[in-house]
């Protein structure tokens, strides 16, 4: 169960469960009830996050209460919303699109991993890796896209010079995450490409970090800020210290297009400044001539792409010998202007992959992370010596506090899949770990069994499973999206279906809309009983709102009989006095939505034979043809022997058939017919001395005339045998 | 089963739930828009909008004027008096009903008439529906009430035609004629009413379903204005049915599990069937076909909870438009230029579509 996860409190908990209590709040009730109210309050959960709360009156001040409406007391509705856990996404809609769109994805990599297990099963081998990695590429894929896309912003034609740095919308840490948990555990196909999908990652998200420690993004942000009011740039420190930045996380077009706003480019300077010029030229072009260990570069990012690690290599010596022998060059020395000098140098030394110059240059340890990826180790490969790499940048950049993220990166490069999941649990909330328990465990057995097995303390359920429960109960929470809650709980073996019929149950199903969207999950995966019984609730709510078609056509949906009899007798007690005159047609409508006899219509039945009786009458009323008249007789005979037909009905069943049983042709009934009907009649005068007699309303003749009628009949039918 | 190719098909996220939506009809010349009844889950605001379409390559919906409700839109419909302003209809689950008067210029709220709660019906209104000219309306009611409000300019007045005093529920209504209307309920019923015969529907439809279909329920009616004989409805199981007044108990089954007969059953959804209109757009293809014989049912546009939205006719296969991952509440074709639908997500999303 969810519940025991946090609950353990002990060593053997996952997550960091922080036992502070918060100060109970207390809020002011308003119910607009008088006073005095009794000290007792009934309190119950609605749907979601609604909190039901009964105040009552007291009972003993009630008879003096002149306002009837208030005598019980009031129901009170109160909507609980809780601090939102998806800090990021606190924007409710939002929130709720990246729901809604998950779901897909979801079920059917849910449906693949089903269909595969049940295909190996059948061919007695293990289900394909390969496969099975490309379905979770495309899921992480489809589910990164519903996270926000990286707008990029339609690009005038007169670019800016002086705009640097794009500023787009704030990216989601949530989709930073996700990138992360893509890059490590579903691109299979990429992983020799880490290191350069990780530089591409800073790239999109280092300003996610900007909140908590400096980066070069900030750096750079505030740099672009200044940059209008700076006549000659190459005189402000802040300037190199950009370049510096941007090339020690590769950002290489900023830096390319920042020296290229060198003062030297101007065309009347370019005279007095050509050596100047001819250095900062030399080096922005080796910074675009970098070779990338990649196999393609986005639109307008600078380097030059090398499928392999030969031609890698190659180009790798070819360039770093260039820098050399640029770094030696005799040029230096006529170049007049210091700070270019001595800046441009340290350009150098960045691209040599001097570990000083980068340290100074980058901001927090990540960033130097990639920076050895880029200028040191490009080569870095397997998570063992990436997470020795990254526990050395720690060192010499130590952070106080680690942001999230950083955690998470901690938590990978370190294979504890445990922490992985605590961190995306505890910053990112359950729909995140509920989603990307499928990355944790592509391809990688031991996460699969951490998540997978069974566990003692977690109340015999996995981890996977305990997510996903946990994220259930957040969709159930809501009105609009508990619905979806059923596409998680079916994924969970042990207590998906339990707690999908208590999500059910829980329903308020006399709205029609949820009773009808109840009865099609129930149809979808199979909970028969589950529908019977929310069409029980149904049915009996709207009997007991006087809506008596909607009340007996609910419980025939749910065939149930015992509630059906027992309504069939206040209906009886309902249509009493109406039977024999002719406002038994109102009836009508009721009697045809029963249907046929073939439904389950439990004691009703009999207003279904009744009518058709009564139909027969009607036609022998009509004409004198002796067959109707002997079929109206056969139908009064299986009407009176049917055991569905109450006591109290007898007697004017058979006054109303007088026609019947005096009929001129001949007796229409035999005489053991008769002798039924004469015992049938016997019971019914004794039923009156009884004390739940209804009164019908007849004639008070009926009884000795239709004595009289049967006797007259039984004689003649004597006579015939 | 074959898939209509699309023009244009585009996905709108709102941020609230679509109770319904339709087509206003147009106020001017250049302007589209549609009315679309919405529930804000968050605050549990209701409100009435009328939204601007602007029918570009991407299309967005521009909120122009809102009405708020105190409870959620049960049933929405629109008419327009000719060569007058157009009037919306709108019912809620509280009981209550309204009538709003749009004004032409600036798409505003001119006025609304309303009835409150507990007068018509007693709990909510399940259907209501405007007559063509929109000068009367009829609302249906679990309760099995069935009223006739008249629209004039001096307000509205109301009239009970029946109370069933809940023996009979009737979930779905719709005007034939200025004197005509059927009503469905409960075990796909249906009803035909005549205000010129009162004291009860002139005649009953409770067909030989077989086992199952009995125990559906119709969720919506049309009846087209050539042929007021043809009472077309849709309901649970994904059933979608015709019933020819003149072949008295025999429906006719476009879709879903119907007769015995089950070896012709077409059945493009099993879940219910939220909305059925009938389809007045040909497209090129099928205008060259177009030989429908006047005891064919015409071309029927259904949407289901299954997130189907597609075409279905007579003897022929299905038309799948749409398969969403989430249920179709509601759709409406624009009467203007029926290639273009549009239609409400359970996701909290509208989908606006061009047939090719």
């Amino acid at each position: 169960m969810p519940g025991l996860l946090t609950g353990s409190g002990d060593s053997s908990s996952l997550v960091p469960f922080s036992p502070e209590l918060h100060t109970p709040a207390v809020y002011p009730l308003h119910h607009g009830l008088k006073p005095p109210i009794t000290p007792r309050l009934s309190i119950s959960w609605s749907s979601g996050n609604s909190l039901r709360v009964s105040v009552f009156r007291s009972p003993e001040t009630t008879n003096t209460i002149e306002d009837e409406a208030e005598v019980g007391g009031k129901v009170v509705e109160l909507k609980l919303s809780g601090e939102d856990v998806h800090s990021e996404v606190n924007d409710a809609v939002r929130w709720r699109r990246i729901v809604y769109g998950s779901v897909s994805p979801f079920a059917h990599l849910q449906n693949k991993k089903n269909a595969m297990a049940a295909l190996s099963e059948l061919q007695h081998s293990a289900p394909s890796q390969l496969e099975w990695s490309k379905y979770v590429l495309e899921y992480s894929k489809e589910i990164n896209s519903l996270l926000g896309n990286r707008k990029s912003r339609p690009t005038s034609l007169i670019e800016d010079p002086k705009t640097v740095l794009k500023i787009d919308e704030e990216p989601s840490s949530l989709k930073a995450a996700w990138e992360l948990l893509e890059i490590f555990y579903a691109n299979k196909q990429s992983q020799s490409w880490i290191p350069e999908q990780l530089v591409d990652w800073l790239t999109d998200y280092d300003s996610l970090f900007s909140g908590q420690v400096p980066t070069v993004h900030l750096r750079l942000v505030e740099f672009q800020a200044q940059l209008i009011n700076i006549q000659t740039v190459e005189n402000e420190a802040a300037y190199w210290q950009a370049i510096s930045s941007a090339l020690s996380v590769g950002w290489l077009d900023i830096v390319v297009k920042l020296l290229r706003l060198h003062g030297s480019y101007q065309l009347n300077q370019l005279g007095s400044r050509e050596t100047e010029n001819g250095l900062v030229e030399a080096v922005a072009v080796l910074i675009s001539k970098m070779p990338r260990m990649r196999v393609d570069l986005p639109d307008g990012k600078l380097g030059e792409c090398c499928y392999n690690k030969s031609d890698f290599m190659k180009a790798w010596e070819k360039w770093r010998a260039q820098i050399t022998k640029l770094d030696c060059s005799a040029y230096w020395l006529q170049c007049s202007h210091h700070q270019t000098k001595e800046n441009l140098k340290n350009l150098l030394q960045i691209m040599l992959g001097n570990i000083n110059t980068l340290t100074n240059a980058t901001c927090h340890w990540v960033e130097l992370y990639i920076a050895h990826f880029l200028y040191i180790r490009p080569f870095t490969s397997g998570l063992e010596s990436m997470h020795v790499l990254a526990q050395k940048c720690i060192q010499l950049k130590p952070i106080s506090t680690p942001h999230k993220l950083m955690s998470l990166i901690i938590g990978i490069l370190g294979e504890n899949t445990e922490v992985i999941l605590a961190e995306c649990s505890k910053s990112f909330g359950p729909w995140m770990i509920a989603h990307a328990t499928e990355l944790l465990t592509a391809g990688n057995i031991q996460a699969e069994i951490l998540l997978k097995e069974e566990r003692h303390n977690l109340g015999g359920i996995s981890i996977e499973e305990s997510h996903r429960l946990v994220y259930a109960q957040v969709l159930s929470s809501h009105a609009l999206t508990w619905q979806i809650a059923p596409v998680y709980l079916i994924s969970c073996m042990k207590h998906g279906v339990g707690l999908l019929e208590i999500l059910l149950y829980k329903q308020p199903v006399y709205h029609s809309q949820v009773l009808l969207k109840n009865i099609e999950i129930c149809r979808l995966y199979e909970l028969d009983s589950v529908s019977a019984n929310a069409m029980k609730i149904v049915g009996m709510h709207h009997w007991k709102h006087g809506r008596k078609g909607s009340g007996i056509f609910w419980l025939q949906q749910a065939r149930d009989e015992v509630r059906l009899n027992r309504i069939a007798q206040k209906l009886f007690d309902f249509v009493g006095k109406s039977i024999s005159d002719e406002s038994f047609e109102q009836w009508e409508g009721l009697i045809e939505l029963m249907g046929t006899e073939s439904r389950t219509v439990g004691g009703l039945e009999f207003l279904h034979k009744y009518r058709d009786f009564k139909k027969s009458l009607q036609q022998v009323q009509d004409g004198v043809a002796t067959d109707a008249a002997r079929k109206a007789g056969e139908s009064l005979i299986s009407i009176m022997k049917n055991p569905s037909t109450p006591q109290r009905f007898w007697l004017p069943l058979l006054y109303d058939s007088l026609k019947l049983l005096t009929w001129q042709e001949g007796p229409l009934l035999n005489v053991s017919q008769c002798n039924l009907l004469l015992n049938k009649l016997q019971e019914s005068t004794v039923a009156k001395l009884r004390p739940d007699f209804v009164e019908v309303g007849l004639p008070p003749h009926a009884l000795s005339s239709v004595r009289a009628a049967l006797a007259t009949n039984l004689g003649r039918a004597i006579l015939e045998e | 089963m074959s898939t209509e190719t699309l023009k244009q098909f585009h996905r709108l996220p709102q941020s609230t739930y679509i109770d319904a939506l339709r087509f206003l009809p147009p106020l001017s010349a250049f302007d589209r828009y549609v009315v679309i009844a919405s529930f804000n889950s968050d605050t549990d605001e209701t409100s009435i909008g009328i939204h601007a379409l602007n029918p570009t390559d991407a299309p967005t919906l521009t909120l122009q004027s809102s009405f708020p409700t105190s409870s959620r839109i049960s049933s929405l419909k629109v008419a327009q008096k000719s060569l007058q302003n157009p009037l919306i209809a709108a019912s809620t689950f509280a009981g209550s009903l309204h009538i709003l008067f749009p004004n032409p210029i600036d798409a505003s709220f001119e006025s609304e008439v309303s009835i409150p709660e507990k007068t018509l019906h007693i709990g909510p209104i399940s259907c209501v529906d405007l007559q063509e000219n929109g000068s009367a309306c009829v609302s249906v009611g679990e309760d099995g009430r069935v009223n006739l409000i008249s629209v004039s300019d001096s307000g509205l007045d109301y009239r009970r035609v029946f109370d069933s005093k809940g023996l009979v529920s009737y979930t779905a209504a719709r005007w034939a004629s200025p004197t005509e209307f059927a009503t469905g309920g409960l075990g796909n019923s249906l009803q035909w009413w005549d205000q010129r015969r009162p004291g009860g529907p002139v005649s009953q439809f409770k067909g030989n379903w077989a086992e199952g279909a009995s125990s559906g329920v119709v969720h919506s009616i049309d009846i087209h204005p050539s042929r007021k004989h043809t009472c077309l409805a849709g309901g649970s199981y994904g059933s979608v049915f015709a019933w020819d007044l003149r072949r008295q108990q025999q429906p006719i089954i476009l879709s879903g599990i119907g007769t015995n007969d089950t070896a012709s059953n077409i059945c493009i959804s099993s879940s219910d069937v939220w909305e059925v209109q009938y389809d007045t757009f040909m497209s090129s293809s099928n205008r060259a076909t177009a030989n429908i014989s006047s005891d064919r049912v015409l071309p029927v546009m259904m949407c289901s909870e299954d997130g189907i939205l597609a075409v279905v006719k007579q003897g022929e296969e299905p038309t799948e438009i749409l398969a969403e991952n989430c249920a179709i509440n509601s759709f409406d074709i624009d009467p203007q230029n029926p290639s273009d639908v549009i239609c409400s997500l359970e996701w909290e999303s509208v989908a606006i579509l061009t047939r090719a």
